[in-house]
């Protein structure tokens, strides 16, 4: 039994040696083909897949930060100009406010003073017409009073009330 | 001895029961990478997690034991050598077939052809991986280092290296199924007594046996790649 102990004991196979290199080989060879590479190639394929996924998660994580930033930028400009907006039509409505009252104020005065240009010019023409209907009653009168009766006193009684009218009249 | 089967062919001696049980290694092993390798996705799911595992460990072994980048040349000899040796040492844990008084199936290792043969085949590599680097003159003025009349102990301790990694892988094995061996002898000696002593003894040595091939295949594994890196990392 302790010839096992021996290594040449059993007779060292040198066919054996050889078997088992060739088969070795062949393992080794068929291991590559079917598991090794296609196995190390996913793997490899997995670890960059992985480090690109990284990358672009970090990429789009800085640009949803930009994003944010860019939103609230354009928020508080977009408050700023609506402020802008409402100030502005403030003032566009005060300054037609007040361009509408002036307008109207000298409208008014314009009308007014037209009015009393008109009143006076009318009382006037007024004035001029019957200072010469005066002039033609007058006449007639003064030719129907000469045809009938032509007494002094009573004419001259006449004339007097007469220009007493036209003074009451003018006076007025 | 046991008695072996064996045949001459070409003038070398075969032994048939070796050769039945490399050629099942080679099959296990063969048929376990293939049924796991296959629809192969980026994201893994059961029997390819299984596999990554088994790649990872073995690469594990090269990453700590060898320079960085060794992974590429030297994996796939790793990986295959690892899972071809470990399970050579536990197939005669689990198969034993005799016929006729010869062994036709056991543990390949058990056999101190194979493991010489794994172990050479490390040596080799190192002496190859030495030669790849440094070229034929630089690798052998490494035996002359640091001093010339060193020689004969580089030598002597390149054969070391070899026989210790051939013969511990090999003694272990073979020991396990000797005291295996010795146990199932003793069951059957002398009825039920002995037989209901010896089954939980078997059990316990079958356990034992298992933890040991395991430890075995890693400690080879380890030893061999230690070798190949020693041979690179030396300095110009």
């Amino acid at each position: 039994m302790f010839t096992h102990l021996i290594v040449g004991a059993a007779g060292f196979n040198i066919g054996d040696a050889l078997f088992y290199a060739i088969l070795f080989i062949i393992l080794m060879w068929v291991v590559k083909i079917f598991a090794w590479k296609p196995v190390t190639k996913m793997m490899q394929n997995r670890a960059d897949k992985i480090a690109k996924d990284i990358d672009t998660a970090e990429k789009s994580r800085n640009e949803a930060v930009e994003l944010a930033k860019k939103r609230e930028e354009a928020l508080v400009h977009s408050q700023e100009e609506a402020n802008e907006i409402i100030n502005k039509a403030q003032q566009t409505g005060d300054k037609r406010r007040e361009s509408i009252i002036s307008e109207a104020q000298a409208d008014v005065k314009n009308i007014k003073e037209n009015a009393e240009k008109d009143i006076e010019q009318q009382k006037r023409d007024a004035l001029a017409s019957i200072k010469n209907d005066v002039a033609d009653l007058s006449i007639e009168i003064a030719s129907k009073i000469i045809k009938k009766n032509l007494d002094a006193n009573n004419q001259k009684a006449l004339i007097d009330s007469y220009i007493e009218g036209l003074g009451n009249n003018e006076s007025k | 001895m046991d008695p072996t089967r064996t045949f001459q062919f070409l003038g070398l001696t075969f032994n048939v029961g070796n050769m039945i049980s490399g050629v099942i290694v080679a099959a296990i092993v063969f048929v376990f990478v293939f049924v796991c390798s296959r629809h192969l996705q980026i994201k893994p799911k059961g029997k390819q997690n299984l596999l990554e595992y088994m790649i990872d460990f073995t690469n594990g072994i090269v990453k700590s034991t060898m320079p960085s980048g060794s992974t590429r040349d030297y994996g796939l000899w790793v990986f295959t050598l690892f899972y071809f040796i470990l399970v050579s040492n536990l197939l005669g844990l689990f198969l034993h077939i005799e016929v006729g008084g010869i062994v036709y199936v056991k543990s390949p290792t058990a056999d101190p052809v194979v493991a010489m043969t794994f172990a050479l085949m490390s040596l080799l590599i190192a002496q190859y991986s030495s030669v790849m680097k440094l070229g034929y003159k630089g690798h052998f003025e490494t035996y002359m280092q640091p001093i010339s009349f060193l020689l004969p102990v580089n030598l002597m301790e390149e054969l070391t290296n070899f026989l210790t990694l051939g013969i511990r892988v090999y003694g272990n094995i073979f020991a396990g199924e000797l005291l295996a061996g010795l146990i199932a002898k003793l069951a059957f000696s002398n009825g039920i007594v002995t037989l209901a002593v010896s089954a939980p003894l078997e059990l316990l040595w079958q356990g034992f046996s298992v933890f040991i091939g395991c430890i075995q295949a890693y400690v080879f594994v380890t030893l061999s790649c230690v070798y190949v890196s020693q041979k690179l990392s030396i300095e110009e």
